[in-house]
């Protein structure tokens, strides 16, 4: 098993090295000179050539590129065109907004999604199913921005049982926290619940035929045990499958989620660098994202090998 | 007790036992609550350099942390500040100034007659009066520590105005190392002797921004408005919460989780007109000018005819509608260059936007000129609710002039750095690109570097119009107010005629601040001293 | 054991032995059973998901061409003394900020986003299919390809677009451009697998050992089992087109203004949600209609063409 985890391990580097590349690649030949954006209204030529020198975007690609691979790997993420401020700093000050909305929505997402799914199975074809179902197809369908404002106009706007945006940090208590994440957090997990509640149903649908729940019945399990104990365990593997994969999906939804709820995360702060040209910032924080994804999957992989034994590499 | 803090109230109950744990924390005091301000800015404090960043957002945070020689008051008068007095010899070539006694920077080092030749000396490289100064200056040096000196070839009577004024780049005083920075590069750290230290480490850039009362802050004993007099806090902290989202913002204010927005947007207004907490007024009287700028070096805008034309057709009451909504308090039409309600307004010479557009003549006029379908590369910045509504309403006017418009949607940034470029339209240049002003900057020439017509010295667009660099020298020249007038209104016809500029109007705009705030002035940028909360 | 036992569908149970193919019963379908009716007409019957969202894709194409018949007035045409007016007799859906009639631009918008939607599929599908057929037959190409994919996959697809479009211009064409290089990988990827598993197939073998030429192989045995599973993806892909398209303009990166789509009007309504929600409201119900249409219409041809496949996808 142990090599099975060092192969995964080692699988990702090539990965992450084109991840890299491309991410290098696409700022070194975007138009626009953001040497010129910062030398502003007056100034002369030569100015804008001492900033360009200065920002080092005179030099050829390759050392360019090595360069900030070197840089990368020792932790340094480069410094800000716009505020002046280390790329690391920045990110880590708009982590936790993130990371919070992020987990929050995983949890309630997955707490809302499987169950749903399940019995839309054990009761497949009954009216709950078709309205699990026809919820999951709606989850899909409404754009995660539309979902926000309608909850925040409904539920903060209206009712006032929420607050309209911002965060509050969780060493500030954990009611305020969470009050300030539900609503963006529903939002978001509008599309993933819908995503998680289909493959769920569908595994378990293909689950439940097998022989050995017709056992398990017929040695008298209660349904509940059926459902939870032999049935689930068994459709975990596409489930978690899914929810490894649908992270990305979270990703790119913050960023929308985010803006509606005024939340200081990463994922603004990545659209605010993008819209600005703001290139430090905008490649590390596509390389920090892309590295978390990997790096979950690659433990979702890992953890295969723990839910299911027959899965040997 | 609201439906909220009913919820909050259960739910602490149910959270005692993780309480207990720690976990909970109290909530702010009644008492540090008001002694904090939430601020809402008109955009994002991306860096905080106000001689490097000319944007208005870092001029108004900056205010805050750094303080400047002389301040205008609100009748754009220049009032000592940080100095005690000044000398001037009687031919006007030598100017000697001391400072008040008792100042210190956040780091509480005295404030030296040296930082302030450095921070001059810093800011006269990248503001256009400095500019001027520069050219006409001998040698600006420290006599000892609470004394400057600044010998000039020529007289400069603005010299104070230039100190003092609001527009950015302000001159504010920094203590000589930073001073030292390169204008061209960002100073690395915020140390200021204004009356609010930078809490450099909450910063989140997009986010939010800190200050906190600096207790070392020495102000002037004298009252005063805008940026005279004692800037005394009210509060002891301000933070701003930076929201893109007019909206988000709005409910904000309403459910009292901010304290001020600096500019609501108009349809928003009754909203909060309507909200019993919640106070609105004009922000500044002074307004804003909104403007495009056509390019003066290519085709088709090189043509006088051809820019007429334009102006000919174009409606300023559609520009200022699209802006500002239905209120007619908040615009008024602009048939020249100057601030409507400053001394020197004038409508000479603007017949050709008064009354109502006669698209065929303007057409006529558009043909006979000789315009041959040349494209009209349109550079719109979407980010900015300003530009963008400017850039519909002028694609839907050349496009109803029969012009061909090649439409380049893009952001405040590119905007920024392709405006600079001299390049015909096709190789990446531009043929126009739209902007505004703050009318506190349009009141006369001085500042006023939009409506310099000096060809290559003049702001993009490059107009190369001597007659009215003619009206302007004059204007600074001249020896008393009538002269001024006389000398204005020629520059307006002149300017109108060779279309320097289209000025598609002057608004102004909204603030709203929560009943309990009090002390909020009009100006043109927000004054957070003298602000207090109840 | 309770009375409620778990309900196994019906499939499961198994039917009475047939005595020769002939003899045997049709299985009974998922769905109660009906007699089940020939034709087209049989066929709708049989898949009413299909049906639903065939229908109303089919009523939003003829929507998006007859624009201009449908009593709609030039939608970039500005009247800003009669902006922000609430839906009436002249203004249907209501006129927004300058003045523009939403009506109008919404119906027009439907041509932008299904034409991101349809153009995204099938670009995507095309350029998955010939890059997952290399993948799969050329050995040596595999390893690299199937690393640049695992990297493009990494980055989660919102980010990628938004940062293939900060490089240009807004405009629709590059819209679909970097949505399309967006999706591709999930194609590619597929096409690839499908080819691993038919590589081995004895028929495959067959044919390859009678001297048949391996474009003939991949004509006439590799592609027609594509077809399926690539047709229900092209749905899912062109669907997330749609709603990346509108995500993309709402944060300002995407079709420029001066063409209106879904997503742009929403953009543009959005600081007046509030106050004049028409102006989000009704794009949001149209985007949201069409993307559940084609939702629809994927579940429906997923579950016609293969049953089996809801599992893959």
């Amino acid at each position: 098993m142990f090599s099975y985890i060092a192969r995964r391990v080692l699988a990702t580097i090539p990965v992450m090295a084109i991840v890299a590349l491309f991410v290098f690649s696409l700022l070194y030949i975007a138009p626009g000179d953001p040497a010129a954006v910062i030398a502003g209204d007056q100034a002369t030529p030569d100015d804008v050539e001492r900033i360009r020198a200065s920002l080092g975007l005179d030099r050829p690609f390759l050392v360019r590129f090595g360069e900030w691979v070197w840089r990368i790997l020792r932790g340094d993420l480069g410094v800000s065109i716009f505020t002046n401020l280390p790329v690391t700093t920045m990110i880590g000050q708009r982590v936790q907004p993130t990371l919070s909305l992020m987990v929050l929505t995983l949890i309630l997402a997955v707490s809302i999604a499987v169950p749903m799914g399940v019995v839309a199975a054990w009761r497949q074809g009954t009216l709950i199913d078709r309205a699990v179902m026809g919820f999951a197809v709606l989850g899909f369908s409404v754009p995660v921005f539309v979902v926000g404002y309608l909850l925040a106009y409904v539920f903060a706007l209206e009712l006032d049982w929420l607050p309209v945006q911002g965060y509050t940090s969780i060493d500030q208590g954990l009611w305020p926290w969470l009050e300030n994440l539900i609503l963006p957090a529903i939002a978001l997990g509008g599309v993933y619940i819908a995503l998680i509640a289909r493959i769920t149903r569908a595994t378990m649908l293909e689950v439940l035929q097998q022989d050995y729940i017709r056992t398990a019945r017929a040695k008298g399990a209660g349904q509940g045990n059926i459902l939870f104990l032999h049935a689930l365990k068994n459709a975990a593997v596409p489930i978690v499958t899914v929810i490894g994969l649908g992270i990305a999906l979270l990703i790119g939804g913050a960023v929308v989620t985010e803006s509606v709820f005024a939340i200081p995360g990463l994922g603004r702060l990545t659209v605010d660098a993008i819209l600005r040209r703001d290139y430090p910032v905008i490649q590390g924080v596509v390389l920090l994202f892309s590295f978390v994804y990997v790096l979950v999957n690659l433990l979702i992989d890992i953890l295969y090998t723990i839910i299911d034994p027959r899965i040997r590499y | 007790m609201d439906r909220r803090g009913f919820l909050k109230a259960a739910t602490s109950a149910a959270a005692v036992p993780l309480g207990a744990a720690g976990l909970s924390a109290p909530a702010l005091s009644q008492g540090a609550a008001a002694r904090t301000l939430r601020f809402v800015p008109q955009a994002n404090l991306a860096n905080f350099d106000p001689i490097w960043g000319t944007q208005y957002v870092v001029r108004n945070a900056s205010a805050m942390v750094w303080d400047l020689l002389y301040g205008v008051d609100d009748k754009l008068e220049a009032r000592p500040q940080m100095v005690e007095g000044d000398e001037v010899s009687a031919d006007g070539l030598t100017w000697t100034f001391k400072l008040r006694d008792g100042l210190r920077f956040h780091d509480n080092e005295p404030v030296l007659a040296k930082d302030c030749v450095a921070s001059i000396q810093r800011w006269m490289r990248r503001d256009a009066l400095g500019l001027m100064l520069a050219s006409v200056q001998n040698e600006l040096a420290a006599v000892d520590d609470r004394t400057f000196r600044w010998s000039l070839k020529k007289p400069f009577p603005k010299l104070r105005f230039a100190l003092g004024k609001s527009g950015t780049p302000c001159c504010f005083i920094m203590p000589e190392r930073m001073a030292k920075t390169d204008p061209f590069q960002q100073i690395g750290e915020y140390v200021g002797s204004g009356p609010m230290r930078f809490v450099r480490s909450e910063w989140v850039p997009g986010a939010k921004a800190a200050f906190e009362r600096f207790p070392g802050y020495q102000p002037r004993p004298d009252a005063g408005t805008w940026l005279s007099g004692a800037k005394r806090m009210g509060v002891d902290r301000v933070e701003w919460h930076i929201m893109p989202d007019p909206a988000t913002a709005s409910a904000a204010l309403q459910n009292g989780e901010v304290d001020w927005w600096e500019n609501p947007i108009t349809d928003l207004v009754p909203t909060l007109k309507r909200n019993r907490n919640v106070a609105v007024d004009i922000a500044d009287p002074l307004g804003n000018i909104g403007t495009f700028r056509m390019n003066h070096l290519h085709p088709p805008f090189n043509n006088v005819g051809v820019r007429r034309a334009v102006l000919m057709a174009l409606s300023q009451e559609d520009y200022m509608r699209a802006l500002v909504g239905d209120d007619n308090n908040l615009w008024k039409p602009l048939p020249g260059y100057f601030t409507p309600g400053t001394p020197l307004y004038t409508e000479e010479g603007g017949e050709i936007l008064k009354g109502k557009r006669d698209f065929d003549a303007a057409k006529k006029l558009l043909a006979e000129s000789g315009y041959r379908n040349e494209p009209v590369t349109c550079i719109v910045a979407q980010d900015q609710p300003i530009t963008k509504t400017q850039g519909d309403v002028t694609a839907d006017l050349l496009k109803r002039l029969g012009m061909n418009v090649d439409f380049v949607a893009t952001d405040w940034g590119t905007t920024g750095q392709r405006r600079a470029m001299k390049n015909p339209p096709g190789q990446g240049g531009w043929s126009m690109f739209h902007s505004w002003h703050a009318g506190a900057e349009c009141g006369n020439p001085a500042a006023y570097i939009a409506l310099r017509a000096n060809g290559d010295g003049a702001w993009f667009g490059w107009p190369n119009i001597p007659a009215v660099e003619a009206g302007i020298a004059e204007w600074f020249d001249a020896p008393d107010l009538a002269a001024e007038k006389a000398a204005i209104a020629k520059v307006n016809r002149v300017a109108l005629e060779n279309v320097v500029y289209a000025p598609t109007g002057f608004f102004l705009g909204y603030q709203a601040w929560r009943r309990n705030v009090s002390g909020i002035q009009k100006g043109p940028l927000p004054f957070f001293w003298g602000v207090s909360k109840t | 054991m309770s009375a409620t036992a778990l309900r196994l569908p019906d499939a499961a149970v198994p039917a009475a032995t047939p005595q020769s193919v002939a003899e045997a019963a049709p299985l009974p379908d998922v769905l109660p059973p009906v007699r089940p009716r020939r034709g087209f007409l049989g066929f709708l019957r049989r898949n009413p998901t299909i049906a639903i969202g065939a229908g109303l894709l089919l009523l939003m194409l003829f929507v998006a061409v007859f624009a201009p018949l449908l009593w709609t007035t030039d939608p970039t045409a500005l009247a800003p003394a009669r902006r922000t007016r609430p839906p009436d007799s002249t203004y249907w859906f209501g006129s927004d900020m300058l003045g523009r009639d939403v009506y109008s631009r919404v119906l027009y918008g439907a041509r932008v986003s299904l034409l991101v939607g349809f153009a995204v599929a099938a670009l995507s599908s095309i350029a998955g299919l010939a890059i997952g057929l290399v993948s799969g037959f050329v050995r040596w190409a595999d390893g690299i390809i199937m690393r640049i994919m695992d990297g493009l996959m990494s980055i989660p697809p919102i980010l990628l677009a938004i940062a293939l479009m900060a490089l240009t211009r807004g405009s629709v064409g590059n819209v679909i451009v970097a949505i399309t290089i967006a999706e591709v990988p999930r194609v590619s990827r597929l096409v690839r697998g499908v080819v691993l598993s038919l590589r081995e197939q004895p028929y495959v073998d067959a044919a390859v050992a009678s001297g048949t030429r391996t474009p003939m192989i991949i004509m006439r045995h590799i592609l027609p089992n594509t077809l399926a599973p690539i047709t229900v993806q092209a749905t899912y892909i062109c669907a997330s087109a749609m709603i990346i398209e509108a995500i993309l303009s709402f944060i300002g990166a995407g079709t420029p203004p001066i063409i209106p789509s879904w997503g742009n009007i929403m953009a543009e309504g959005r600081a007046l949600w509030q106050v004049k929600p028409y102006i989000v409201f009704f794009p949001a119900i149209f985007l949201s209609v069409t993307v559940l249409a084609v939702n629809l219409l994927g579940d429906g041809l997923r579950d016609a063409l293969d049953p089996r496949m809801a599992k893959r996808l």
